[in-house]
């Protein structure tokens, strides 16, 4: 029965709805850390491998496809509200991108990390299936892409605002675009409450660092052929 | 629901069209590729927003759920997270602060004020 893939699926959604319930009542709580941890107890009480859970599973990964197609909309709405800025918004956010690469994967590299995490830390700044694709592309791991990914978007929504303020940056399309870059989602997430004009530039950036992201993986998928 | 599915399957073509070109050679993600068709329909026209604005809602509000499968792989690597923790934990604190800054910083100097702040210092 386990090793059916209607198993998984009812298992990952029951423990997902019950992770979001936790987290509606108490903000802090991580959906995505409650949801899989009492998968992984289940797993491991009936001894059943992950690669079994998986062929279920899989069949939810495959969503992070059209899930990323959407990011469109909140890229185009919010496009058409920041207007006059996007031109220079853009090249801000690309050079967001290429900075994100180069610091995660050189500040491994200098660490003595080995290859494979190496490219899993790259794409470790933008929304989670984005950074799936391209870990996968480079030839990462995408677990350790996903673990990196989360933890980027909590630092950001923890400490992003503040830190911003630390260096005189204020401006709200200023914070925004610096957190949707550094902290796709989840970052994004936590300025609703503050300034619409943040979130707006934040979703935007979000999207477009993904994109650029992707754009400059291609590149670096070639070069390190 | 007429809504929903019509989204749905509209996002689900454009990710399957994306797919497509990737397999002929678009060295691009296939989801990254239907992103940027799916922005350019919208742009001239081709595809109207309302036509799926619910679906793609459904899908960003429910995308945690979609990665929960790939996080519970993270069960069969104890033994690389905990080997390379101080690499991973570095490399991630510093991209971070790296990204934040440089990016909040260049937003300071290359925009200029919102119309509503300039407004407002001119009152001053």
């Amino acid at each position: 029965m386990i090793a059916h893939p209607g198993f998984s699926i009812g298992l990952t959604v029951a423990c997902y709805a019950g992770a979001l319930e936790l987290h509606r009542r108490w903000r802090w709580i991580p959906t995505i850390v409650v949801a899989c941890l009492p998968i992984i107890a289940v797993l491991l009480l009936v001894h059943e491998p992950y690669a079994t859970y998986n062929r279920g599973g899989n069949l939810l990964t495959w969503w992070l496809g059209p899930a990323t197609v959407a990011l469109a909309v909140p890229m185009y709405r919010n496009g058409l509200a920041l207007r006059s800025a996007l031109p220079r918004l853009a090249l801000i956010v690309f050079i967001a991108a290429a900075v994100g690469m180069l610091t995660a994967g050189g500040t491994a590299w200098l660490l003595g990390a080995p290859r494979d995490v190496i490219l899993s830390a790259v794409p470790k700044s933008v929304t989670t299936p984005i950074a799936i694709e391209v870990c996968r592309q480079l030839g990462g791991i995408p677990q350790i892409t996903i673990a990196m990914v989360i933890l980027a978007g909590v630092l950001g929504a923890t400490f992003g605002p503040f830190l911003l303020g630390l260096v005189g940056v204020w401006e709200n399309r200023a914070v925004g675009a610096a957190i949707g870059s550094a902290s796709h989602g989840i970052g994004t997430a936590s300025l609703v409450r503050r300034s619409e004009m943040q979130t707006t530039a934040s979703s935007w950036a979000m999207a477009a660092c993904g994109v650029f992201t992707s754009l400059l993986g291609a590149l670096l998928a070639w070069f390190i052929r | 629901m007429f809504d929903l599915v019509r989204g749905l399957a509209i996002v689900v073509s454009i990710f399957l069209a994306g797919n497509w070109l990737h397999a002929h050679g678009v060295p691009i993600p296939g989801g990254v590729l239907g992103l940027l068709l799916f922005y350019g329909a919208m742009l001239t026209g081709v595809l109207k927003l309302r036509w799926v604005e619910r679906a793609a809602g459904l899908l960003l509000r429910h995308m945690v759920l979609l990665f929960v499968p790939l996080t519970v792989g993270l069960m069969d690597m104890g033994g690389i997270l905990s080997r390379q923790a101080f690499a991973i934990l570095a490399s991630l604190v510093v991209s971070f602060l790296a990204v934040l800054l440089t990016t909040g910083l260049l937003a300071r100097w290359l925009l200029h004020p919102e119309p509503e702040t300039r407004k407002i210092q001119a009152a001053q």
